[in-house]
């Protein structure tokens, strides 16, 4: 009982709650045969939102103001450039990957310096910062597809045990963000950040250091998204990120993360990805049209929220 | 060469036409694209396709400039101020692709009152003092279902996906394809999804809905997501149906490779992005003082099994195909209009 109890107080809790609904009355529609393979495409769409959300969850979570909007842009750069250079050569998916991590770097500094140097506000910032990127991934190629290397199109797009690879990735990143956030010190200096900067300062936290890092995370995190995106996808497109600008934010706030920052959680992105790609499902497979769709989208989406955010505050 | 035979022409014709006093002379005259949005392949050829014709037009002189601008953020109003500026930089034509068929009316107004010919194409705007290049989006449609009709007399479930929710030119291709099935009730829409032209859009939303459909005799879609559904039939490890192909070089490649692998048919209609030489050839031509009606239809590009291998070998490795527009051609759509 106390166990339940303890349960119900996480905020991440809700999210996988929604979660599961949506899922049951969408596999209600066949009685049931659907559940395996709804629940395959659910992991595989979901694992590229959580990857890009993990990045926007630890911007956010350094406080008001703080976000990246670069992440669209981000993803359709690396996507495009980096299959370009591997060229559909297997010898070069290491390298590939690589490039993918060093263009995300590049980017997040680029952001900070923006921030930081030229002292505009983040919002700003990486928006500017997305019109460069998203510039640089159209001259690079001009919207020409290239396929991925056959080994690494063959590894995104297959299974292990039933679940799917990429899936696994994104299991992996989060263990890695989760332990980062929970473990280390650099997880205590972010929510210090988000909770009160002068404060952090008074404490000695280095706050820039630790601002400057987040963003190189999150934009390095979307670049990996882009890589593996454009892999499994049988190439790049130039659209190819832009779904997941609102994609990233939403999962965070679904999830449960407070959006005024200082507080955030890893489960929560997951239960949020799977959410929302099964709502689309759901609405899809009950063929509303599509104004009843989106609308319902945002109705479910605002409900989850409240239902959430409003057991904070009982709690509080 | 071929620009020569073609000036030649449009003299020949001209000459016919009128008498050679008639005969205004474009080399003055300055061209502008105005263009909302640029962050597809299908608007890259399109620009890519404008530069090849419209610089060729001006290194012989047939125009003094043709540039193209691209707005930033694919809105109207963006766009309504870029019109505003091209009218004080005293373009003589501009050549439009809307970010929405009503929302610029009033530049373009202000464009036609200062003397300027505004030619509009693909995406088309509704002022009257402008001309228009549509693509009979409903007979696209319709032409899909009826293809099918021959393919699958004994008809079928059928997925439907469908483009970007609230553009025009979604309701119209499935506003036609609705008729088809209308016209051929041994077909049903099993499903109905948005891949917004997407490829990877396509794949998770028929990924999503595909569980839960019956069997699937063929796809109907609007370009862009053929591949991304074949994709997602695959990881879903169902039977693939036939699925009607767009223009994009993936869709034709994974095509061909199907038609050697296992003879699968199937066809592929599309816009050629190449329409963007059109509207530039009509503005020559209403800039030329030629009489041209105000509504003008452009033939949509269709693939057919036979003539695949043809228009793939055309096709740039990841490009889209396309067709680019010569002034004969420009004249035989205006001509055919009359």
């Amino acid at each position: 009982m106390n166990a339940l109890r303890s349960l119900v107080l996480k905020p991440w809790i809700w999210s996988f709650v929604a979660t599961v609904i949506v899922w049951l009355i969408t596999i209600m529609f066949t009685g049931g045969a659907s559940a395996a393979g709804l629940s395959q495409a659910a992991f595989t769409f979901a694992a590229f939102s959580v990857i890009v959300g993990i990045g926007q969850m630890f911007v956010i979570t350094l406080g008001p103001g703080n976000i990246d909007l670069s992440v669209p842009a981000m993803i359709t750069l690396s996507g495009t450039v980096t299959l370009k250079l591997m060229g559909v050569d297997n010898a070069l998916i290491l390298p590939g990957l690589a490039i993918a991590i060093g263009l995300g770097v590049a980017v997040g500094i680029g952001n900070y310096a923006f921030i930081k140097l030229l002292r505009i506000p983040p919002i700003i910032a990486t928006l500017s910062m997305s019109f460069i990127v998203q510039s640089m991934a159209i001259w690079t190629n001009r919207g020409i597809r290239i396929k991925p290397p056959a080994l690494l199109a063959d590894f995104t797009t297959s299974t292990l045990w039933g679940v799917p690879n990429v899936a696994l990735v994104a299991f992996v990143l989060s263990v890695i963000a989760w332990v980062l956030l929970q473990k280390t010190v650099y997880g205590r200096w972010i929510s210090a950040i988000g909770q009160s900067i002068p404060a952090a300062r008074m404490a000695g936290i280095p706050v820039d250091g630790v601002r400057f890092a987040t963003y190189v995370l999150c934009a390095v995190l979307a670049s990996i998204c882009g890589y593996m995106l454009a892999s499994f996808s049988g190439g790049a497109a130039l659209n190819m990120g832009s779904e997941y600008l609102l994609m990233s934010i939403a999962v965070v706030v679904i999830g449960g993360t407070a959006v005024a920052g200082g507080d955030s959680n890893v489960p929560g992105i997951w239960g949020a990805s799977l959410f929302l790609f099964l709502v689309v499902s759901m609405l899809n497979t009950y063929g509303l049209g599509a104004g009843i769709r989106l609308v319902m989208t945002g109705v479910i989406i605002i409900a989850v929220i409240m239902v959430a955010s409003g057991r904070k505050r009982g709690r509080a | 060469m071929n620009i020569r035979k073609m000036l030649l022409a449009s003299v020949a014709i001209a000459c016919a036409a009128v008498p050679a006093s008639a005969l205004a002379d474009t080399s003055g005259k300055k061209i502008a694209l105005s263009n909302n949005y640029a962050g597809n392949s299908w608007r890259q050829a399109m620009l890519t396709s404008w530069e090849k014709i419209t610089g060729e037009a001006v290194k012989t002189g047939v125009v003094a400039a043709a540039d193209a601008f691209t707005t930033a953020e694919n809105q109207a109003t963006e766009q309504a101020a870029q019109i505003q500026n091209m009218i004080l930089q005293g373009y003589d034509a501009i050549v439009i692709n809307a970010a929405s068929p009503t929302a610029l009316n009033g530049a373009v107004k202000e464009a036609c009152d200062a003397g300027i010919t505004v030619v509009s194409f693909d995406g088309i705007v509704t002022e009257p003092c402008a001309w228009r290049i549509a693509v009979d989006f409903k007979e696209m449609g319709r032409s899909e279902v009826e293809y099918l009709a021959k393919r699958l007399p004994q008809g079928g479930n059928v997925l439907e996906i469908r483009g970007l929710a609230g553009v025009f030119v979604d309701d119209a291709i499935s506003g036609g394809i609705h008729e088809g099935v209308a016209k051929y009730p041994q077909f049903k829409i099993a499903g109905s999804v948005h891949g917004d032209w997407a490829q990877d859009v396509a794949q998770r939303a028929v990924a999503g809905i595909l569980p839960s459909l019956p069997e699937i005799a063929a796809v109907v879609t609007q370009g862009g997501d053929g591949y991304g559904a074949a994709q997602a039939f695959a990881a879903a490890k169902r039977p693939t149906p036939i699925i009607i192909m767009g223009n994009r070089q993936d869709e034709l490649a994974w095509w061909k490779e199907q038609k050697d692998a296992n003879g699968y048919e199937t066809m592929s209609v599309s816009i050629a992005p190449g329409v963007s030489t059109l509207a530039f050839w009509v503005a020559q031509q209403i800039l030329d003082g030629k009489e041209v009606k105000k509504d003008l239809v452009v033939p949509f590009l269709r693939i057919d099994q036979d003539n695949l291998e043809a228009n793939l070998e055309k096709t740039p490795k990841g490009g889209v195909a396309n067709v680019e527009y010569t002034l004969e051609d420009a004249q035989a759509v205006i001509n055919s209009a009359k």
